[in-house]
């Protein structure tokens, strides 16, 4: 060819193209990458490694950083609390191959979502050993297609945090609360006793997402099969739905919008009774505590109300789990700090005591601090209350659609909320929208699977 | 005939050689991915894992999609908020700095201009600070106001960030303030394209100011106008880094515009596929709205 | 009735100049705030009421920057992004603007411009997806070519050149120069881009005012704080539950300050280049 001929646009411009021809076909990056962390490779972690988190899980990882580097003396660990955007840079990162951390904290809810790039360490052969030291239900947001890519962080058990002075004034006793039939009893007794004046829970419209969460969990259903099919069209999901409405209807619940304002003003007023809540809420509410009644004490927990007698009585909302990317080039040392801070009893419990992130490492639970009496909540083993049961939380499938099912599903709820609650058809058409949004197919109709 | 072809592009060469980098960076940044955008329309993918062919899922789904609609609202009251305050103040003001008595004009002209080289990163987080409800300046300048003034019933505590609909208000009067200047200096130059002449046969016939401005001025602003208002329209749907910044949308989908929605669904949710179709479907929709506005305009004008 | 005439007029025109002095006032006052701000304590800058002037001074938010954030690294980033798209971009458009304005008879020439032209009709929106794809592929992805390169030759710019050249650029000089035995190049280089000036200057200050405050491209295509550009910079530095507005008015000062600068100086050039020609569309 002649030089003219090269420099001739009309070859430069079919020279180009051919370059570009291999980006039309899937970018499948995930095979060559997401490498095996092979067992001999943690013989001696060194170099630097960069964690991402938010906030105030950040703080906890950076209070255990020291006494993970002496224990690993050439590892250095730069924890970043990470400003804007979190989520939508590490997708950017993933996406461009460039840019990630070496280890970052997810939420529970959307790890899967996260995992299902595949652009994800396995973590399988050097994870299997602790398997059994992490409850089933933190394990499903984990794995994919029974191998693991997540590390179970956090829980968020859940509870009732009550007022003990209101329940005295009315006379009502937590231990008879059993069922959620017992709750509502003793919300419409306290309403009627208060004059009106105080409400059971807060359950503003807004938020029955995740009342409705904590309460599928405890009726069994499901939003999403084992393989990822729509499946909340069931009579689990139609019982825990009849939960809310009866709660609603007995006008036991106060409309403040969960984090708001008057939301925060209940912990110190008369307003609200009781708040269900997970483990975190605890924090929240002794950080917010004024001078109610002036006396600490006056908080105490008691068990999540059942649905049936003797079902069960757990449930989790929320919870963390740390991942390494695929492009980490310091796998070792990234896998060494997450199984310090995660599956050892010593990482865990420094990040119990420094943040109250309430363990999902099931050895860590056994511990004083985690027995310790809690004087906030007159004295109460409130950590132990929250371990008890923590293995019988039931699984939920979340797959990758959980973040835009459950907005879709709060969306429904907010206005079936607003017309009368009265609506036989809710899941069917819910599941109708599912499956055209999500595009996914339905499960069977009828009562689902675990 | 073909030898000649030939020999004229080789007589040429160098108009092809000197065009070619436009048609080069074009093929890779421009028709590339504007065919690829067109097939990623019928399918779903995120951008990592495989591609899922759905053929007109992503068009269906944009007809049932109630965020998409919301946006599209949000755009067109964010529009309607700030186009035309803008256009008018840029009017007013041009007229009033073309007039040659006028001193200090290139100082006015300064501080009216000056917002737009600013970036506008830097200018939403100032305005975020402003107009932050409680402690903010703006709310503390309107309670005073509200004081000085209490036959207007003024409260002076406006949620101009966190209440749904004050949220279009705070980015229309960004953009407003943003852009009046650049409107006005293309106005001014607009004005100053008019003969003086025309004014001069016009006062000399025993028009008014008023009926100046009606017959000269506006109808010989008219490509001026027009210009500006295409600008303005691409501003409004693409409009993004001031709603990014102030609002982020919020608070919930109350300020997300359309710009401010397709960020959502490509880079927060990494819908390549369904973003792809949403971005074709409006933009052609919008090339079809301003040929039909263009044509009717050009069958006006031949009418009148 | 009363007032005379020119007693009226001249009432009329002292309440223009408030009006347009209020008006001066009202626009420059964001700015006068950042300035301010940017001075202040996080506690001053939310003080009820405001405190109109900064007092004491703090110099407490450029420090924070600078040892929290690599700010130095950031403002030279956004220099080479910016001369390189100034630079790139001025190259590219007033060559194909020559070679359009000065090469009337090459076969399809109209064609090809008013192609060129048509391009102009394509919304960044569509295409942002696949660019930001294509770099990933050729590993342009966080390199300033990503920054540099995408956006450089506009349609435009070229329409803009090609107008100023074909009015400007006498072709009895070209020819002259051609029978002198100058390359086409060399003729483009050295007697067209001279007489170009303004329209390059004009050009080059609507490219940089561009790259400089671009923001949206730049979060995408940069990944690592060492490459990150000073708005992405400062749009980081919102947190998730706690912002340091100190540092971010410090931040936005001095990522606002050289084009505010630059445009109070060359203020006629910057309203040359939007004005001169765009109307004529």
């Amino acid at each position: 060819m002649t030089r003219s001929q090269i420099t001739h646009p009309i070859t430069q411009f079919l020279f180009c193209l051919t370059l570009l021809i291999p980006g039309c076909s899937a970018s499948n990056r995930g095979s060559e990458q997401s490498s095996l962390l092979t067992q001999t490779a943690s013989g001696n972690p060194r170099g630097d490694i960069t964690v991402w988190s938010w906030n105030i899980a950040a703080k906890a990882l950076m209070q255990a950083t020291p006494a993970f580097e002496r224990k690993h003396p050439g590892v250095h660990v730069h924890v970043e609390m990470t400003g804007a955007r979190m989520q939508t840079r590490i997708m950017l990162a993933l996406a461009a191959g460039v840019g990630a951390p070496d280890v970052a904290s997810l939420q529970q809810t959307e790890a899967p979502y996260f995992i299902s790039t595949r652009q994800f360490t396995d973590l399988t052969p050097v994870a299997e050993k602790y398997r059994s030291m992490f409850p089933r239900s933190a394990w499903n947001n984990c794995t994919l297609n029974g191998r693991i890519y997540a590390i179970p962080w956090d829980l968020g058990p859940c509870a009732i945090y009550y007022k003990r002075d209101l329940f005295l004034r009315y006379g009502i006793d937590p231990n008879r609360i059993k069922t959620w039939d017992d709750y509502i009893a003793a919300g419409q007794e306290i309403l009627h006793k208060s004059g009106g004046r105080t409400k059971m829970l807060p359950l503003g419209s807004n938020d029955l997402e995740s009342m409705f969460e904590l309460l599928i969990e405890e009726t069994g259903a499901q939003v999403f099969d084992g393989d990822g099919r729509i499946a909340i069209n069931s009579a689990q999901s139609r019982q825990a739905l009849e939960i809310i409405r009866r709660m609603r209807a007995a006008g036991i619940c106060s409309d403040v919008p969960a984090y708001s304002q008057e939301w925060m003003a209940g912990f110190n007023d008369e307003s609200i009774a009781t708040y269900p809540g997970a483990f975190w809420l605890s924090g929240t509410i002794e950080d917010s505590s004024t001078d109610y009644t002036s006396k600490k004490g006056n908080w105490a927990v008691f068990r999540l109300p059942s649905v049936v007698p003797g079902g069960i009585h757990v449930s989790n909302l929320g919870g963390s789990v740390l991942v390494i990317p695929a492009q980490c080039s310091n796998k070792t040392a990234a896998w060494a700090f997450v199984e310090y801070a995660l599956c050892s009893r010593e990482g865990q419990l420094s990040l119990y005591q420094s943040e109250k992130l309430f363990p999902a490492f099931l050895p860590a639970l056994k511990s004083p601090a985690i027995d310790a009496r809690d004087p906030f909540f007159g004295g109460q083993h409130v950590g132990s209350f929250f371990a008890e049961g923590v293995t019988d939380i039931r699984p939920l499938n979340r797959t990758k659609n959980w973040t835009e099912a459950v907005g879709y599903l709060q969306q429904d709820l907010s206005h079936w909320a607003s017309t009368g609650m009265n609506d036989p058809g809710f899941f069917h058409r819910l599941e109708l929208k599912l499956e055209s949004r999500l595009d996914e197919p339905s499960a069977r109709s009828g009562d689902s699977q675990q | 005939m073909n030898p000649q072809w030939i020999t004229q592009v080789r007589r040429y060469r160098h108009f092809y050689l000197f065009i070619s980098p436009f048609f080069l960076l074009f093929a890779v940044f421009g028709l590339y991915p504007l065919l690829f955008s067109l097939y990623l329309s019928f399918v779903k993918w995120d951008g990592m894992t495989a591609m899922q062919w759905v053929g007109l899922g992503n068009f269906r789904r944009m007809l049932d999609d109630d965020i998409l609609r919301r946006s599209l609202w949000n755009t067109l009251i964010i529009g309607l908020l700030y186009v035309p305050p803008m256009m008018i103040m840029a009017f007013v003001f041009a007229q009033l700095l073309n007039a040659p008595w006028l001193k200090l004009k290139a100082l006015y002209r300064a501080a009216l201009f000056v917002p737009c080289v600013t970036p506008m990163v830097v200018i939403a987080v100032v305005f975020g600070v402003i107009f932050s409800p409680e402690d903010g300046v703006l709310n503390f300048i309107l309670q005073r106001i509200g004081h000085l003034l209490p036959f207007l019933h003024f409260q002076g505590e406006i949620p101009w960030l966190t209440s749904e609909d004050w949220s279009k208000v705070s980015v229309s009067i960004l953009v407003v303030w943003r852009w009046t200047g650049y409107n006005m200096v293309l106005m001014l130059a607009g004005l100053q394209g008019i003969p003086a002449d025309y004014y001069e046969a016009a006062e000399v016939d025993g028009a008014s100011a008023f009926q100046r401005m009606w017959h000269i001025t506006l109808p010989m602003m008219r490509p001026t106008f027009r210009f500006c208002g295409l600008l303005s329209l691409l501003g409004t749907i693409y409009m993004f880094d001031e709603v990014f910044v102030l609002t982020n949308g919020g608070p919930g989908t109350s300020s997300t515009n359309f710009g401010m929605y397709l960020f959502n669904i490509s880079f927060d949710q990494f819908k390549f596929g369904y973003a792809s179709c949403v971005a074709y479907s409006v933009a052609i929709f919008v090339f079809a709205a301003a040929l039909l506005v263009n044509r009717l305009n050009r069958g006006e004008q031949e009418g009148a | 009735m009363g007032l005379s005439r020119s007693v009226r007029l001249s009432v009329y025109r002292a309440l223009i100049c408030m009006l347009l002095s209020a008006m001066a006032i009202l626009f420059a006052f964001p700015l006068y705030w950042l300035l301010i701000s940017a001075f202040k304590s996080q506690a001053q800058i939310f003080a009820s009421p405001p405190l109109w002037v900064p007092h004491p001074i703090i110099g407490k938010n450029f420090t924070d920057l600078y040892r929290e954030t690599n700010l130095p690294r950031a403002f030279l980033n956004s220099v080479v992004v910016a001369a390189g798209s100034v630079g790139l971009s001025l190259f590219l458009c007033s060559l194909a603007g020559y070679a359009f304005a000065k090469f009337p008879l090459a076969p399809g020439h109209g064609k090809l411009f008013a192609f060129v032209l048509g391009t102009m009709m394509i919304p960044s929106a569509v295409t942002l997806i696949p660019s930001f794809l294509v770099l990933v592929k050729i590993h342009w992805i966080n390199t300033y070519w990503a920054m540099i390169v995408p956006g450089a030759v506009g349609a435009f710019g070229i329409y803009w050149m090609r107008q100023y050249m074909s009015a400007n650029v006498p072709n009895d000089l070209i020819n002259a120069a051609r029978i002198d035995g100058c390359s086409e190049f060399g003729i483009y280089w050295r007697i067209a881009l001279p007489i170009a000036r303004p329209a390059l200057a004009a050009l080059g200050i609507m490219q940089l005012i561009a790259s400089w405050n671009s923001l949206m491209w730049a979060f995408i295509v940069l990944r690592t704080p060492d490459m990150f550009t000073l708005p992405v910079v400062i749009y980081l530095l919102q947190g998730e539950m706690r912002t340091p507005y100190g540092m971010l008015m410090a931040g936005g000062l001095l990522t606002a300050l050289p084009l505010v600068v630059a445009f109070v100086v060359f203020q006629r050039q910057f309203i040359a280049g939007i004005t001169s020609g765009a109307i004529k569309q």
